[in-house]
């Protein structure tokens, strides 16, 4: 069952065409990776399902309703949770506040000045919980603006999953990560995104073939090809465009 | 049990006040604190809690104020019957309602739009209030007696102490209440949105609703405040909702932190103080009033509590008592030379000679002038001259004194991992 359709969705700013009639199925429980070089309109293409841009024509469904004209806390109140290219966290607040932030909504406290959340015991522990899949228990009463780099990219994942999202759009998860912070990222996502539809954009071709389950490559903001990983390999048109000889290469090593 | 003991100690403080300083001036002058106090928090609802700058805040202050001055007189005509003990919940709904609409097109979006929507606002209801004579009764204003309502409990306010008790209360719930807003689901999201509006529409919160439960709550305490400030001097005018009110509660939040929840009692006590002793002695109060909010912005960007809280690490470290030297050898030449430059100023302004601090000035003395700049350039030359044995003191105690400690926890931290 496909969990988020786009159906012949555009997108231009001025004159300029950013993304041209993209057609995407996306499968519950379903890894999926976009790729594509710079400037193809990746980053793009999940403003406009996450909300944050409104499409020019087309539409996109999430759990079969059409959610291209809602503002992104109502598409994120229906279950799809994303987090940002550059670490977009509540940096005055802790790293515990962060989390329960996150939380309110979908545990159900909405606009809530009624409540003490020191009160609200089964939020705090899920705070908790979230913080050690995380890894961030230790670090919870320091501001969020005071953690390292790979520590915030932990801090920006566990935001996006605190809600227990059934969708989650990753946008370069691992971005400007060193080798081995990333190789724990990746495990962390993993770990976190386990059950869930997640949709990633990311540019380390290892980690997209080692995460997704299938792959559409995106160049100058048309879709021009969307599939499993092996068939993206042998795609001759991705290899053109995109891949070129790095993946050649490796191809014809593992052949 | 534990976090009971501040507001227990607060409560006390209030009733223990009026006995140890008595005088009419005193009690005055807790009054007006009281009135600043809850003004000055619900102000930094907008800005400290919330991330809105308003220039126009004394809106909600001043129309809270006019209905329930304007509540006084219909009580006093036998119009309605309300204790006047409960005025100032006249003025608060009435700010509420303000709030309310001026809101819902307001709190859109936050930064520079909202600060000059609110400026505007601020303006047309200001100019507006000498036009709509019946409701704000032009240049006089309107005027009320609050003695004239139903006595409760044989209080009938015919003394300003018993204005001190309703304001030390209403003063004291306000600001429990804005102090447990602020531990609410809706207070810690105008936190988030304050700190990254567009993350929390992703988290599933509308920054507008925030902004706008923020803002109305805001309005609402403004109200209380206004109503307070009926109660207290019965009459209100246009100067009480104009742009230099909300400068004044605007200066109070900053001067005093809006980082903290105590920030804008520390702001509005010392304004207070300020403006009603200082203004005593010198016409240039307003002046120096100006030149500490210049001061307080360059040097001082998280205001007094912040300049407080940040003795908090060597306090924590026992370090404390070393910086009391370093303090002092800079504080003297400081001292001298804001004395200095004060004197200038006042001597500047001055008609005839007078004495300052027991020294004689005279306007015409070239003598005077001589001896003023030399102290204000020797202390200048002494603070510059003492600073950096005071930073380096300032250093030292914060230094943590082993750096093992740390490496310590980061493999912890690690290992848990």
């Amino acid at each position: 069952m496909s969990i988020l359709t786009l159906k012949n969705v555009s997108k231009q700013f001025g004159l300029a065409k950013i993304i041209r009639d993209v057609n995407l199925n996306i499968e519950q429980g379903e890894k999926h990776a976009i790729i594509g070089p710079n400037g193809a309109g990746k980053s793009t293409l999940f403003h406009l399902i996450s909300g944050r841009y409104s499409v020019s024509s087309g539409e996109i469904h999430f759990k079969d309703k059409p959610i291209h004209n809602l503002d992104p806390f109502e598409i994120t109140r229906r279950g799809l949770a994303r987090s940002f290219q550059v670490t977009n966290i509540f940096p005055l607040l802790s790293v515990f506040e962060n989390i329960r932030c996150a939380l309110l909504w979908s545990t159900g406290y909405r606009y809530s000045f009624w409540q003490l959340l020191s009160k609200q015991k089964g939020l705090n522990e899920k705070t908790e919980s979230v913080l050690e899949q995380i890894g961030l228990y230790e670090r919870k009463d320091l501001p969020a603006g005071e953690l390292a780099y790979a520590e915030q990219r932990a801090l920006e994942l566990g935001i996006a999953i605190a809600s227990g999202a059934e969708m989650i759009l990753l946008d370069e998860p691992v971005a400007g990560m060193s080798h081995s912070e990333a190789k724990a990222a990746v495990a962390l996502i993993r770990k976190v995104t386990e059950g869930k539809t997640l949709v990633m954009v990311e540019h380390d071709m290892d980690i997209v073939f080692d995460l997704a389950d299938k792959i559409s490559v995106l160049v100058y903001g048309e879709l021009i090809a969307s599939d499993t990983p092996e068939k993206i390999r042998a795609n001759p048109k991705v290899q053109e465009a995109y891949l070129g000889e790095v993946v050649t290469q490796e191809t014809a090593e593992n052949a | 049990m534990k976090k009971f003991i501040p507001w227990i100690g607060f409560a006390i403080l209030l009733l223990v006040l009026p006995q140890v300083f008595t005088s009419i001036l005193s009690i005055s002058i807790f009054n007006q604190m009281a009135i600043a106090i809850i003004f000055a928090l619900s102000y930094n609802m907008l800005l400290g809690q919330g991330g809105m700058l308003s220039f126009g805040h004394a809106v909600y202050f001043g129309l809270g104020g006019f209905m329930a001055v304007h509540a006084i007189l219909m009580v006093e005509m036998e119009e309605i019957v309300i204790p006047t003990a409960f005025i100032p919940i006249v003025g608060g709904i009435f700010g509420l309602v303000a709030a309310c609409f001026i809101g819902s097109f307001s709190t859109h979006k936050a930064g520079t739009v909202f600060a000059m929507i609110s400026l505007g606002v601020g303006e047309l209801i200001a100019s507006s209030s000498l036009i709509l004579v019946s409701f704000f009764g032009g240049e006089a204003g309107v005027t009320g007696d609050r003695t004239w309502g139903p006595e409760l409990f044989g209080i009938d306010f015919t003394q300003d102490i018993h204005v001190y008790y309703l304001a030390a209360i209403w003063m004291f719930i306000s600001v429990a209440l804005m102090y447990l807003f602020t531990q609410t689901p809706a207070g810690r999201m105008a936190n988030a949105v304050r700190d990254n509006p567009e993350r929390a529409e992703f988290i599933g919160y509308s920054a507008r609703r925030v902004r706008f439960i923020s803002f109305i709550f805001a309005g609402f305490f403004a109200g209380i405040a206004g109503g307070l400030f009926a109660v207290n001097y019965e009459i209100l005018t246009e100067e009480n909702l104009n742009a230099a009110t909300s400068g004044r509660v605007l200066l109070m939040a900053y001067i005093g932190g809006l980082g903290f929840f105590i920030g804008p009692v520390i702001g509005a006590i010392v304004l207070t103080l300020i403006t009603s002793l200082l203004s005593n002695y010198t016409d240039l109060w307003i002046l120096y009033l100006g030149i500490m909010f210049v001061l307080t912005v360059m040097f001082l960007p998280r205001g007094l509590t912040g300049f407080l809280m940040m003795h908090r690490a060597p306090w924590h470290l026992g370090k404390l008592q070393t910086l009391a030297l370093p303090y002092t050898i800079t504080a003297i030449p400081g001292m001298v030379f804001a004395l200095s430059m004060l004197a200038m100023l006042e001597l500047a302004h001055a008609h005839e000679s007078f004495a300052f601090l027991g020294i004689p000035l005279d306007k015409e003395s070239i003598l005077c002038w001589i001896g003023l700049t030399v102290a204000l350039v020797g202390s200048f030359l002494a603070v510059r001259f003492t600073l950096p044995s005071l930073r380096a003191a300032w250093v030292e105690a914060n230094a943590i004194p082993q750096r093992i400690t740390e490496d310590e926890q980061d493999a912890s931290a690690g290992g848990v991992k």
